[in-house]
């Protein structure tokens, strides 16, 4: 089992101050020894959420070059940007060589301190995936070919419900178009044991996502709590770099 | 119907500061239904003119104003006053007011503000159903539309945020996916529940405007 933070790029931080922060916090995390040491580094040990703050991709690069021994992951969702955009992003991320990405549909705007704010949703995390694993605008004139390269060179983390049959049915999809991780929503509720051995079943990975206040101060006893889904992570999401349960 | 809903009236009497005859014209169609645009509302905006210092030229409610074959009728029987007149409030939606400007000249204003498509539950009380986008997928969803009633108008949901089966941004109402599941079962179209569909072509939902 491994731990992986999630946090969102800085608002009025410094970007190289909440680096070296980030620095600090991973090494918060290996002192914890929750992390299991068995586990290769090809999982990534820390997800960079690009919400409103700094841009992500800006900071993915910097971060790979000046400590080019973290494995990030970059997390978008579907409610910033339209299908023109995610594809400059995923070109961009391809060039930097950012090969995790872990997609969401989103938080709606209604639900966030950007009420009025207009969400896109052009496609949703299905659509993306027909894009990315299924070639799906691989077709699009004005592409060069090292361009398509792009259809096939991502992990493809995808965020998804698990406490209903409907969540089970896009699991499902999800899986027959190429995902390749599965991010499980916790959110307090009842997940459904037969969704999580399912996408195991398909040899996929699966992590549960958990904001740090479901942990209750104690990511040990959240891991135990959950050790039934046999899962290959955690996904903790950090409010705070600098004080939150692993550097107090 | 497309639901309609009464304006801030400081706004039209903003939009109508430099004009001293006006004219109001209201919609016997869907506004009526919606209490924005029916002779009761006409005959209030009457008042409210008045009693502003206005003139008011003619009143007249249009079966359906958007119709350019019933306005170009019923439009003859205010003909000489509109002639008189310098504005024009219009009490239907959008499409309305845009019509009836095109049509007699004058500078109108747009009295209520313009919604959706709504189904009527009571008087007072709509439901937005359809957005009248492109391609209707009603027949692969058990009959609700995800687009219009889901917040994200996702084609392929469930989103990851909600909770159990309530939808992530009203709490109170079902996930329309739970919904569209419940009724391809009910239906035995078990078929449709793994379809995925492709992005929308939203250049199939430009709007063909002749301009």
């Amino acid at each position: 089992m491994r731990i992986i933070l999630q946090l969102e790029t800085p608002i009025s931080e410094n970007y190289i101050i909440f680096e070296e922060n980030l620095i600090k916090l991973l090494e918060g995390v290996e002192k914890s020894g929750l992390n299991n040491q068995n586990t290769g580094r090809d999982f990534p040990q820390i997800i960079l959420e690009q919400n409103f703050g700094v841009n992500g991709l800006l900071l993915c690069k910097d971060l790979k070059d000046r400590h080019g021994d973290i494995n990030i992951a970059y997390a978008f969702n579907m409610r910033d940007k339209n299908r023109i955009s995610i594809l400059s992003d995923l070109i961009t991320l391809k060039q930097i060589g950012i090969k995790d990405i872990i997609t969401s549909e989103g938080i709606h705007p209604l639900k966030t301190v950007f009420n009025t704010a207009k969400p896109v949703y052009d496609i949703d995390i299905l659509g993306l995936g027909l894009i990315l694993k299924q070639g799906l605008m691989s077709s699009l004139s004005g592409m060069d070919i090292n361009n398509k390269d792009i259809f096939n060179y991502f992990n493809f983390g995808v965020v998804v419900g698990a406490s209903t049959a409907v969540d089970g049915l896009k699991v499902k999809k999800l899986i027959n178009i190429g995902a390749d991780r599965f991010i499980v929503n916790y959110t307090g509720k009842n997940l459904d044991e037969s969704i999580m051995k399912y996408i195991k079943s398909e040899k996929k990975e699966v992590f549960l996502y958990a904001k740090e206040s479901y942990l209750d101060n104690s990511p040990k006893d959240f891991i135990q709590a959950n050790e039934r889904f046999n899962l290959d992570g955690i996904i903790i999401k950090i409010i705070d770099e600098k004080t939150n349960v692993f550097t107090g | 119907m497309f639901l309609t809903e009464k304006k801030d009236i400081k706004e039209i009497d903003e939009a109508l500061n430099k004009y001293k005859k006006i004219g109001i014209i209201g919609c016997a169609s869907c506004a009526s239904v919606c209490l924005t645009g029916g002779s009761k509302e006409v005959k209030e905006m009457e008042k409210h003119l008045a009693a502003s210092g206005k003139e008011v030229t003619f009143t007249i409610s249009i079966d359906e104003p958007c119709d350019k074959r019933v306005l170009k009728e019923d439009i003859r029987f205010v003909e000489d006053e509109i002639n008189d007149t310098e504005a024009v409030i219009v009490l239907s939606c959008g499409t309305g007011v845009q019509t009836i400007g095109e049509f007699i000249g004058k500078k109108v204003v747009a009295g209520v503000d313009s919604k959706y498509i709504a189904q009527t539950e009571h008087i007072g009380e709509y439901n937005a159903l359809c957005g009248g986008c492109d391609e209707c997928r009603l027949n692969f969803t058990g009959g609700v539309c995800t687009i219009t009633l889901c917040p994200k108008g996702l084609l392929n949901g469930p989103c990851e945020g909600h909770n159990d089966i309530s939808c992530e941004v009203y709490e109170d109402k079902e996930c329309v996916f739970m919904k569209s599941y419940n009724l391809l079962t009910k239906y035995s179209e078990e078929e449709n529940l793994s379809k995925i569909f492709n992005p929308r072509d939203y250049g199939l939902s430009v709007k063909r405007t002749k301009i």
